[in-house]
């Protein structure tokens, strides 16, 4: 008798804990940068370079990854909380999408400053117009000093 | 000698003004708007994307579109988690493509102000394939940029995009699709 409570107890609790672990997936919200360590350092002209020269490689190496990407600050699109990192002289750049919840600094940034952006890199943007340049665009970001 | 400078003065003239309507030919915008949403039986899904391309030709009426695809953004991680690796297999197709054309071109006048209705057809490419879309939009044209707008509506089965049986019952096959870019001149 006894022996059939604790196995119909344990039932119980394994579905309770199941039952919750599904809710909290369900209900999992996404992560915030800001504490997350970056899986690569690299510096926003290289990073293009890299993607220019092999698409492929590229993706493969920094697909689904979180970049903390390094350059001058080309532009700031205040009203897309969006700020352009890279070279002027090139069309190309690395566009972050600030994270709406930690969009506090944006735009007290100016052109011309070096700063480190850590974001979620969500692919390259080959330019086949060859008009607007190509761009490694990542989202999520937070601005990191 | 006067003759000369005249006519160099007036092909001067005309190389700029061409030059200047060639400018103006094309507009673009890298930081669009698309959102997505599908309404299903328990909840609603919806995400946001907002670093979209967009080109659109004056003259000609073309327009297109690049989104990359995981730069799609839910408020639920686990929505976001499935969109990526079960719905549109963003590691091998990474990106979406609309090239088209807008069929009622000749109506819109690009150097006035107001608000104009057009029509837009073309190919889509989603999850590598590539099907025929046609969407009604808006164009508004102010202070020498434009507003681009419209709503459609796309099936995923036709991209091939399968819904696992056990939420078959919980989703909808349709997405409604909306668009939004300012566009600027393109130097």
């Amino acid at each position: 008798m006894n022996k059939k409570k604790t196995i119909i107890g344990g039932i119980v609790i394994i579905i309770a804990l199941a039952g919750g672990y599904g809710w909290y997936q369900f209900n999992r919200t996404v992560q915030g940068l800001a504490n997350v360590p970056a899986d690569f350092s690299v510096n926003a002209t290289d990073l293009i370079k890299e993607f220019v020269g092999s698409e492929n490689t590229a993706n493969k190496k920094y697909l689904n990854k979180i970049l903390s990407v390094k350059g001058m600050v080309k532009n700031v699109e205040s009203a897309q909380s969006t700020i352009v990192l890279g070279d002027t002289s090139d069309m190309s750049g690395v566009r972050c999408v600030i994270d709406s919840t930690a969009n506090s600094t944006i735009g007290s940034l100016q052109k011309g400053a070096v700063i480190t952006i850590k974001g979620a890199i969500t692919g390259f943007n080959k330019d086949e117009t060859g008009l607007l340049g190509s761009d490694v665009q990542l989202n999520r970001c937070v601005i990191a000093n | 000698m006067n003759f000369l400078i005249k006519k160099g003065i007036v092909s001067c003239c005309f190389i700029l003004i061409v030059a200047s309507l060639m400018a103006q030919d094309k507009f673009f915008t890298k930081s669009g708007n698309i959102q997505f949403s599908s309404k299903g039986a328990i909840e609603t899904i919806e995400a946001t994307h907002r670093s979209v391309t967009c080109v659109l030709d004056s003259k000609t009426g073309d327009i297109q579109f690049a989104v990359l695809m995981k730069g799609f953004e839910f408020r639920k991680a686990l929505m976001q988690e499935h969109f990526n690796e079960n719905y549109v297999e963003s590691d091998k197709y990474p990106k979406s493509e609309f090239r088209g054309q807008i069929t009622n071109n000749s109506e819109v006048n690009y150097a006035k102000d107001g608000v104009y209705t057009v029509h837009i057809k073309g190919k889509l490419t989603l999850h590598g394939q590539t099907k025929d879309v046609e969407a009604d939009g808006k164009i508004t044209v102010k202070d020498g940029k434009l507003l681009a707008a419209s709503k459609f509506k796309i099936q995923m089965s036709a991209y091939n995009i399968d819904i696992p049986g056990s939420v078959a019952d919980n989703m909808s096959d349709t997405i409604n699709i909306t668009v939004s870019c300012t566009l600027e001149p393109l130097k």
